[in-house]
């Protein structure tokens, strides 16, 4: 089956023309090529490319093999170059996010379902325990299982804005959840976001801080090269989140309601509420949109603490943030994160 | 007999047609575990699982957590995937290639 003219490498990334080949091959197959893509490979054959699969993080994507080679187990080909790269570089649970016609030939690759938007995405992962155990960690770390209320949250960083929220639902349920979103896109460190919301509620004891992990996906880590228009994005992102957190996490926890920031500003967060609007309460789940707590006139935002670290004033961030928060901040572990924020331009 | 403690992951084997894919974990205490998939589970599901264990406990892995994806691989195939794969998680060379 496998021909001698077929050859298997790695693509050069930083090559221009290799790089415009591939884009090339992957257009043909009506994909694009995911801007955060860390590796690629490819088969050729006498040269042209006839199947190529990448990596971002822990997500496998952009995998296509050409439609006249189908049925030489090119794609198992691929997925193992793709697995034993990741192995070696110390990543062992993988995730796949696809179209929902793929589901067969990936679950005969190994894969697991996690969830499906119907006619929209699929995402699956390579172990087939991994999302029970996910949930048995949050079971663990939540005590008694009682109904209860969830927030998610970023907080990049931890803000009165933030606090405020967790403090107006913590007092209108017996048990609050928290998730912080796990992708390590912001600019604080996930670890760092996790440790000041965990330090900003220690006093609020009906609220369990939980890693998001990988199952609150983050539009950072959602994959968009198979969906041809933006609003589709944001939408599919949406639904598939909000889909987990009903079928997995919701129910595993007895969350009977969310509560979320009200968002004014962001285009893609108004629209992901919308998305849980229709759907939370179709599952019996009620949804609170929380106004945002305003410090002189203009909400409290991250991204406005973002600004004024950026201009380096202190004094105006210590008014928006909680003390745990602004200590951190002035301490020596904080430096090299501001030190990037003020480098860098990002929205993040 | 000497014992060997599975401390990081390995994996060994292709997802070819004859071929099985087979990662080794920690599994601290908690005995050998065998996520099997295979194209052949049915018939043969019970053999593979068992010519896993056979082969972990030859080598003195007791806990291991198993992940495994079969292809329709011979016993052989199926021994020599385990060894390979608890050899890199070990980080040990487990097989005696030379002739003593």
């Amino acid at each position: 089956m496998w021909h001698t003219s077929l050859e298997e490498r790695a693509v050069k990334l930083t090559s221009e023309s290799e790089r415009n080949a591939l884009i090339a091959f992957l257009e043909k197959q009506g994909l694009a090529l995911d801007g955060d893509v860390e590796y690629s490979m490819v088969i050729t054959d006498f040269g042209k490319i006839i199947a190529t699969g990448s990596f971002a993080g822990r997500v496998l994507k952009c995998i296509a093999v050409d439609e006249e080679y189908k049925g030489l187990g090119l794609s198992e080909k691929v997925f193992t170059h793709l697995t034993n790269e990741q192995f070696r570089r110390g990543r062992t649970h993988l995730f796949v996010f696809t179209k929902p016609q793929n589901k067969q030939i990936f679950s005969d690759l190994g894969l697991s379902l996690i969830a499906e938007v119907p006619s929209k995405v699929v995402l699956m992962e390579n172990r087939t325990d991994g999302i029970r155990k996910y949930l048995d960690e949050l079971a663990a770390e939540s005590g008694e299982i009682i109904p209860s209320a969830a927030v998610v949250v970023n907080c990049n960083p931890f803000t009165l804005g933030h606090r405020y929220l967790l403090e107006y639902a913590a007092a209108r349920c017996q048990k609050l959840h928290v998730f912080v979103v796990w992708e390590d896109k912001s600019s604080f460190p996930t670890e760092v976001r996790y440790r000041l919301v965990k330090e900003g509620t220690a006093d609020l004891p009906n609220v369990i801080v939980h890693r998001g992990r990988d199952y609150i996906i983050s539009d950072a880590t959602f994959p968009t090269y198979f969906i041809k228009h933006y609003e589709d994005v944001v939408e599919t992102h949406a639904r598939l989140d909000v889909t987990i957190f009903l079928q997995y996490i919701a129910q595993r926890l007895a969350i009977q309601k969310r509560f979320v920031g009200e968002e004014p500003y962001c285009a893609v967060t108004s629209e992901y509420n919308k998305v849980m609007a229709e759907m939370l309460p179709a599952a019996g789940i009620e949804l609170e949109i929380v106004p945002r707590k305003t410090a002189g006139g203009a909400a409290i935002s991250a991204s406005r603490v973002r600004e004024l670290l950026r201009s380096g004033d202190l004094a105006a961030v210590r008014a928006l943030v909680p003390e745990t928060t602004y200590r951190f901040l002035v301490s020596e572990d904080a430096g090299e994160i501001i030190e990037k924020l003020r480098s860098s331009a990002s929205r993040h | 007999m000497k014992q060997l403690t599975i401390q990081s992951t390995g994996i060994a084997g292709t997802l070819e047609s004859s071929d099985i894919s087979i990662t080794i974990e920690q599994n601290e205490d908690k005995g050998i575990e065998i996520q099997l998939k295979s194209t052949v589970e049915n018939l043969f599901g019970e053999q593979i699982k068992k010519v896993i264990r056979e082969t972990l406990e030859d080598m003195g892995v007791n806990d291991a957590l198993v992940r495994a994806n079969d292809k329709g691989a011979l016993d052989c195939t199926i021994q020599a995937r385990v060894t390979s794969a608890v050899s890199r998680a070990t980080q040990t060379p487990c097989y005696p290639w030379e002739v003593k």
